[in-house]
């Protein structure tokens, strides 16, 4: 085993050292530039990839960004006609399981001798890195990640249920909305009505639940698993917390609901670590939520893992080439995954990354440790509804079931169970 | 002499032909060009409908798995129902309001021009404003229920938009809000285009206003019917942008129509093959209503000629 590691070691301390001079020779020649596309364009992402842009040009490259704004999948349907082109940007945004079927219809570049060279493996959560080396090579690199499972607390409806303590499982959640519904909390779960927000309803019941049965049920698709007792029961669990929800959101984004959220009027909220930065730029304080671990009933934190990444496609202008290298150092170093971060409440791709400094909320800590203690328990796992676990189309089938069951609360949870194992087969 | 004359004829015709050249370039070449459009975008889609296509069009051949998929999915199956359901109530209910509105208007009243306006108006905006207002307006919390609570009657209760078997009702409630307005201006032309003779004879004879309007006015109506009936169902048929601005196929997937799955295959769930069988369902669904449109249009012409 040592032979290997140290084999492995020198294998790619060679590539780096053939490799490195030839970027430094490419950068000295000709000025780097790089050609990207995301759908960032406003608020705090767009001030955080204008941000990364700036440090690329203090570099001595040229920084060509063309936001597609809206949802993903029209960022995606700029690089699909990119693509069929034959003029693909040398960089765009693209995430999980995504990145591997892009990369089967246009060349990618191989960063293995750069991510090599920065050390950047051991620092990256295992499961992650593999969604960005398909067959083994690094072609795309993680930016930042979320949690989509935290779970954030009302204090204004905390004082309502005469309560402090931060629930730690299922039951605890329940508990705690029941304190608060006979408190005069009308809604205790704030929510949106969007398919992603009745995604992470499940996923958080589930990982919660049991993150072994989130794994081979979910991402690896194992029929038996899928029809398993924990599915029925996350769906039991995700019936509870519609009772709890207001119905007439309609399909409104949840941060529609932040204001009734803070004053009180809804109780408790499961969304993504990215809701902190909503709520900080609607002008409420870090005084009036608490931000932690989604619920976990073997006490352990569970972390439904997002991250945002960008892929690197192949070109032949050496300009091009130099930028796609500068780039890949730039999204590695810890100093710029620091700024990212900062600017949009997410935490650092970097397990090494010290949180206790200036800049960073309790939230972000919070969330860095569960992450930390997540891996070391093997109770990180990839989020469905944001597109972690599996292609669009299958995750697409799968939120359907979820977005039915929401609304419709004449569906029994064992129903929902068969809907479940159909739709799987259905979209394969 | 016949010679001389079919010479001089010839002549003529070819200077006919020059002189009305830019005529027929303007209308035949747009007519051709977007004719190839249309038919070439038609096949290929019909090829790319049996490959096995996902993230970009790929050759290939897979049968009608793909038309199976969309068949058996669920999304397809509510869409279908809710196009039945949206269809018909969405051309029955949009006839009858623009018919009344019609007959109204045809009374000789003050100011017909600036109603006749408003009532065309909705046509002049585009679906998504006409979506994006109506979800407003029918938002329980923000919209008409809000109001009429605020107005003191606590008890009123209006929850289409959210609730999941109503839901499909405020897509009727908005399309005819949006297109009654065009049957209106049909109808109107028509009502106007009876011959006022026959009127006056069937007042002579004793009709009163209704009598005159249902046994003598409006039988003579039923082509301009038919025509709004087609015009309005094929917009049905591909109603997009108003259910999307709307509700978005939801509370759910309650309110999915056809055009909203063939999106939703091919640009959301990068599954362009059954993204184009789906297209290809409704190109089905939509020749259905054109083309017993067509016999009957060549039928009348051809009975109209013999007459």
């Amino acid at each position: 085993m040592p032979i290997t590691t140290t084999r492995r070691r020198l294998l790619a301390g060679s590539a780096a050292a053939l490799a490195l001079p030839a970027f430094a020779r490419a950068q000295g020649a000709v000025k780097p530039r790089l050609t990207a596309i995301s759908q960032w364009s406003a608020g705090s992402d767009g001030a955080a990839i204008t941000a990364l842009g700036k440090k690329f040009e203090e570099k001595g490259g040229v920084w060509q960004h063309s936001p597609v704004p809206g949802f993903t999948t029209e960022m995606m349907n700029k690089l699909r006609a990119q693509i069929i082109a034959g003029d693909p940007p040398a960089c765009s945004q693209l995430k999980g399981p995504e990145i591997a079927a892009w990369s089967k219809i246009a060349p990618t570049v191989d960063l293995d001798a750069v991510v090599a060279a920065a050390g950047y493996e051991k620092v990256v959560a295992p499961d992650l890195a593999k969604l960005h080396k398909p067959g083994g090579k690094w072609i795309a690199l993680p930016l930042q990640i979320y949690s989509t499972n935290m779970l954030f607390l009302s204090k204004r409806a905390m004082d309502k249920a005469k309560a402090d303590k931060i629930p730690v499982t299922w039951a605890d959640f329940n508990d705690l909305a029941e304190k608060m519904k006979s408190g005069g909390v009308t809604y205790p779960v704030a929510n949106g009505g969007t398919r992603a927000d009745d995604g992470q309803k499940f996923e958080a019941s589930l990982a919660g639940i049991s993150p072994a049965a989130y794994r081979t049920a979910i991402m690896n698709l194992d029929k038996k698993a899928l029809e398993g007792p924990e599915i029925k029961a996350a769906f039991a669990q995700m019936r509870k917390i519609t009772n709890w929800m207001d119905p007439n959101v309609g399909a409104q984004p949840y941060a529609t609901n932040l204001k009734r959220f803070v004053d009180g009027d809804m109780g408790m909220m499961i969304m993504g670590g990215w809701a902190q930065g909503v709520l900080r730029n609607a002008g409420f304080k870090f005084d009036d939520f608490v931000i932690a671990p989604g619920p976990s009933d073997n006490g352990k934190p569970v972390f439904l893992l997002n991250a945002d990444a960008f892929i690197f496609w192949q070109r032949k202008e050496a300009d091009l080439q130099a930028g796609q290298m500068l780039m890949a150092q730039l999204v590695m170093d810890p100093a710029i995954q620091t700024m990212y971060s900062q600017i949009t409440g997410s935490i650092p791709v970097r397990t090494d990354v010290d949180l206790s400094g200036e800049g960073w909320s309790d939230g972000q800590r919070r969330t860095a440790a569960a992450l930390k203690d997540a891996v070391a328990n093997n109770q990180a796992v990839l989020s469905l509804a944001h597109n972690m676990a599996q292609e669009n189309g299958l995750t697409a089938a799968m939120i359907d079931v979820f977005t039915e069951y929401a609304k419709n609360k004449t569906i029994k949870p064992e129903e929902a169970v068969t809907r479940l194992a159909d739709a799987v087969e259905g979209a394969r | 002499m016949t010679h001389a004359a079919s010479r001089a004829t010839g002549r003529s015709a070819t200077s006919e032909m020059v002189r009305r050249l830019p005529e027929y370039l303007v209308i035949w070449v747009p007519l051709l060009l977007s004719a190839a459009h249309l038919i070439s975008f038609s096949i290929w889609t019909i090829w790319i409908s049996f490959t096995p296509s996902t993230l970009i069009p790929v050759s290939g051949w897979v049968g009608l798995r793909n038309y199976n998929a969309v068949l058996a999915s669920r999304n397809w199956q509510i869409a279908f129902d809710n196009l039945l359901l949206f269809g018909i109530a969405f051309v029955l209910l949009s006839l009858i309001t623009g018919l009344l509105l019609a007959i109204l208007l045809d009374q000789r009243i003050r100011a017909e021009n600036a109603l006749r306006t408003i009532f065309l108006y909705p046509l002049a905006v585009s679906f998504v404003v006409t979506g994006t207002v109506w979800s407003w307006l029918l938002n329980p919390s923000i919209g008409i229920e809000k109001l009429v609570h605020d107005l003191g009657w606590t008890s009123f209760h209006f929850d289409w938009l959210v609730n999941r078997d109503m839901a499909i009702w405020t897509i009727v409630i908005a399309a005819i809000w949006q297109s009654s307005g065009f049957a209106m201006a049909l109808f109107l032309a028509g009502l106007r285009s009876v011959d006022a003779d026959i009127i006056r004879a069937a007042q002579i004879d004793g009709a009163g206003p209704i009598r005159t309007y249902w046994r003598v006015i409006l039988p003579t109506l039923w082509p301009i019917t038919i025509t709004v009936v087609v015009v309005q169902l094929q917009f049905a048929i591909s109603a997009f942008d108003l259910v999307r601005a709307l509700t978005n196929g939801g509370p759910g997937i309650a309110t999915q129509l056809p055009a909203l799955v063939v999106y939703d295959l091919m640009f959301q769930r990068n599954q362009l093959g059954r993204g184009a069988a789906a297209a290809v369902l409704m190109l089905l669904i939509l020749l259905a209503v054109l083309l017993p449109y067509a016999a009957w249009r060549y039928v009348r012409r051809r009975k109209a000629a013999h007459a």
